[in-house]
């Protein structure tokens, strides 16, 4: 996977280029309206992650450039904190294929590509084993256990869900928490539900086989590991 | 009260004042014209006698055996005309006087307005008596004085219309400028800057003025846009910058156990500042009408949507929720997302300050006046009520049960305020010690959109 980064703040666009890396992609940099637009118009990328605010222009009009060029496929994630409304719809409309406000979770940038992809090679299926014999049908939002439906709230569900995309990482509460309530404002980091669910999901989970590959990280946070 | 009306009225008013005025004036002077009416008719009868007189002699009216005297009286007594030589004292010939007097005709009495005119005909004195009776002359006086008060209150009556059709015609750009520019804006983005058509000075003016000081506030706005916009680049970029930083660092395998935790404590300080921005900001937004207000919302399904992303949290405490919207409620002009963000604010709320156990109970219905009213009770530890007036002022927080009780940034409710301000509708709370709180939340009767005002 080849991702551009369009951002012209360095330590951002720094952070960004580290965490892509990590999760094996391929990643290119341009800093500048100019630049990008330059990157665009020569490569061909899977993904491009689009800052709105650009010093030598819109980058709104990078998206509107390369999508006459049809040599350029990229999917787009437009990332802003310009906040503005209109420029959400605007970027949608221009055919962004997704939209993050910044201040953002890496984590979230990262499902978020990954559903792109989903939906981009139209994989009907999508099955994620985990743990001794657990399935996850991410499309039509089962897990199985075997023939048997391990039953769990739309809640619980995403956040297993998060949590086995991200294997391997520890993910803090916070994280958990803002993936299952998303943009809504909460002003408090009152973060004991995950505990909850977290607690539920291990004692449904354990009726069909060991949980120990949910692990809790004391004080930080839960790690689903293989 | 309507400047037309206020017009209309002192017209009204004016006119009735002056029929007034009519109705006291009138009599005496049509009655005073009557009397001179009749003065001048005596005259020129005295003046045919005298003409008559001068040409036939005497020997016309005095006969020799009638006592010399003349007397000539109409049939229905209305005048009468007497020529008797005059026997009194010599005096200075001729004179003439006029007065009221009743007077004996045949068997009746009446009223006579009387012209008595002593004067020298051959060589003698004679004394000649004029009459015309008052019935007649009040006849005549009532008539003219009906004439008179039709005139006045048809004239007064035609003048109101009139006045009344001119100044609406003249005050009719001024009713424009209230509908179109006063009324029917409700942000000045929305301001129509085309003139209105008046050929009057002051509404060219004050129209004038009122476009100048909307351009102005226009700008202010999209100056103020301008900064938020800025703003939040400026706060949000660095911000996200250390979130990602944060992120990755807890990624790192050489990290301490020790530093993790010290991460994810200044990650929970770093989420505190973000969310403190963005709700800033969308106060902001709110306040400078940066959101559309063009859905038109059930209560009842934005209720469903928030009680489906909080169930889990109901669950979990063991709270019961009931439900009691009779009938739902539609909100129009509205924006869906705010108000799902207003009721979770206060859903989350009646969960968060609430006993394990406990009841929340959402009900709703229509005001006698029209409009709604949608209370959200909980069964928490209530709040104190020197607290209560302050509840809603941005950044205060409260410890409102003790130790335990949640902690939040004092920013949910300013929030639930502000898009509450935004629909027109009013946010209010009670609350009582260890009962509970309650929250009111109340639309105004159905607003009109602006094509219908």
């Amino acid at each position: 996977m080849h991702v551009l980064i369009v951002e012209d703040e360095k330590s951002l666009q720094q952070e960004i280029r580290q965490f892509l890396l990590h999760s094996q992609y391929l990643v290119d940099s341009a800093f500048t309206f100019a630049e990008a637009s330059e990157k665009l118009f020569v490569n061909s990328y899977d993904f491009v992650l689009l800052d709105l605010g650009l010093p030598d222009g819109d980058g709104l009009n990078l998206l509107r450039e390369s999508h006459q060029n049809d040599r350029q496929e990229a999917s787009f994630i437009i990332l802003t904190a310009r906040g503005d409304l209109h420029d959400r719809i605007k970027g949608l409309d221009l055919g962004a294929d997704d939209y993050l406000p910044k201040p953002f979770s890496l984590l979230e940038l990262q499902s978020r590509m990954q559903a792109i992809t989903r939906r981009k090679f139209g994989l009907k299926r999508q099955e994620i084993s985990f743990g001794s014999g657990f399935q996850m049908d991410v499309t039509s939002r089962v897990l199985r256990h075997g023939e048997q439906e391990v039953p769990l709230t739309k809640k619980e569900f995403d956040l297993l869900h998060y949590l086995v995309l991200h294997k391997n990482r520890v993910l803090t509460r916070l994280q958990l928490g803002e993936h299952l309530w998303g943009n809504i404002l909460e002003d408090d980091s009152d973060s004991n539900y995950i505990d909850v669910h977290i607690k539920n999901i291990r004692k449904k989970l354990t009726l069909f086989a060991p949980a120990d590959f949910l692990e809790t990280v004391r004080g930080i946070g839960y790690r689903v590991t293989e | 009260m309507r400047l037309e009306t206020k017009l209309a009225l002192f017209n009204a008013l004016s006119k009735l004042l002056l029929v007034l005025l009519g109705v006291v004036v009138i009599p005496p002077v049509v009655s005073r014209i009557a009397v001179d009416h009749t003065d001048q008719r005596l005259h020129e009868k005295k003046q045919q006698v005298l003409d008559l007189i001068a040409r036939d002699g005497l020997a016309a009216f005095i006969r020799q055996e009638q006592n010399q005297a003349y007397a000539d009286y109409n049939i229905l007594r209305q005048e009468f005309i007497t020529l008797t030589p005059d026997p009194g004292p010599p005096r200075v010939l001729p004179r003439e006087t006029l007065f009221n007097e009743p007077r004996q005709l045949e068997q009746a009495t009446e009223d006579f307005r009387i012209l008595s005119y002593h004067f020298q005909a051959q060589q003698r004195p004679y004394h000649l008596e004029i009459g015309s009776s008052l019935a007649t002359v009040e006849l005549l006086e009532a008539t003219l004085r009906r004439l008179a008060l039709w005139v006045l209150v048809v004239g007064a009556l035609l003048t109101i219309l009139t006045d009344a059709a001119f100044a609406r015609f003249l005050l009719r750009p001024l009713g424009e400028l209230i509908t179109r520019k006063l009324r029917n804006v409700r942000h000045p983005s929305a301001f129509p800057f085309a003139p209105i058509p008046t050929s009057t000075t002051d509404f060219r003016r004050l129209d004038d003025s009122l476009n100048e000081m909307m351009h102005q506030m226009q700008s202010a706005f999209e100056k103020e846009r301008e900064f938020m916009s800025n703003v939040s680049h400026e706060l949000l970029t660095p911000v996200s910058i250390l979130q990602s930083r944060f992120e990755n660092l807890l990624q790192d395998p050489d990290l301490s156990h020790a530093h993790s935790l010290q991460i994810v404590e200044s990650q929970k300080t770093l989420y505190r500042l973000r969310n403190t921005v963005r709700t800033l900001l969308l106060i902001a937004n709110i306040e400078n009408e940066q959101f559309l207000r063009e859905e038109t919302v059930s209560l009842l399904a934005v209720l469903a949507e928030v009680l489906n992303e909080l169930d889990d949290r109901l669950a979990q405490r063991e709270l019961h929720l009931r439900m009691q919207l009779a009938p739902d409620y539609l909100v129009t002009r509205a924006n869906h997302s705010l108000l799902f963000t207003l009721l979770l604010n206060l859903l989350s709320n009646a969960i968060k300050y609430n006993r394990p156990g406990g009841d929340i109970v959402v009900s709703g219905q229509p005001l006698p006046g029209g409009g709604y009213r949608l209370r959200v009770a909980d069964t928490g530890p209530g709040i104190a009520p020197e607290h209560l007036p302050h509840l809603f002022d941005r950044f205060r927080r409260f410890h409102a049960g003790g130790a335990a009780a949640p902690e939040g940034y004092g920013l949910g409710l300013p929030i639930a305020r502000t898009i509450a301000a935004f629909h027109e509708a009013t946010l209010t709370a009670t609350s009582e010690i260890g009962k509970g709180s309650c929250f009111v939340l109340e639309f105004g009767p159905a607003r009109s959109t602006p094509a219908d005002a």
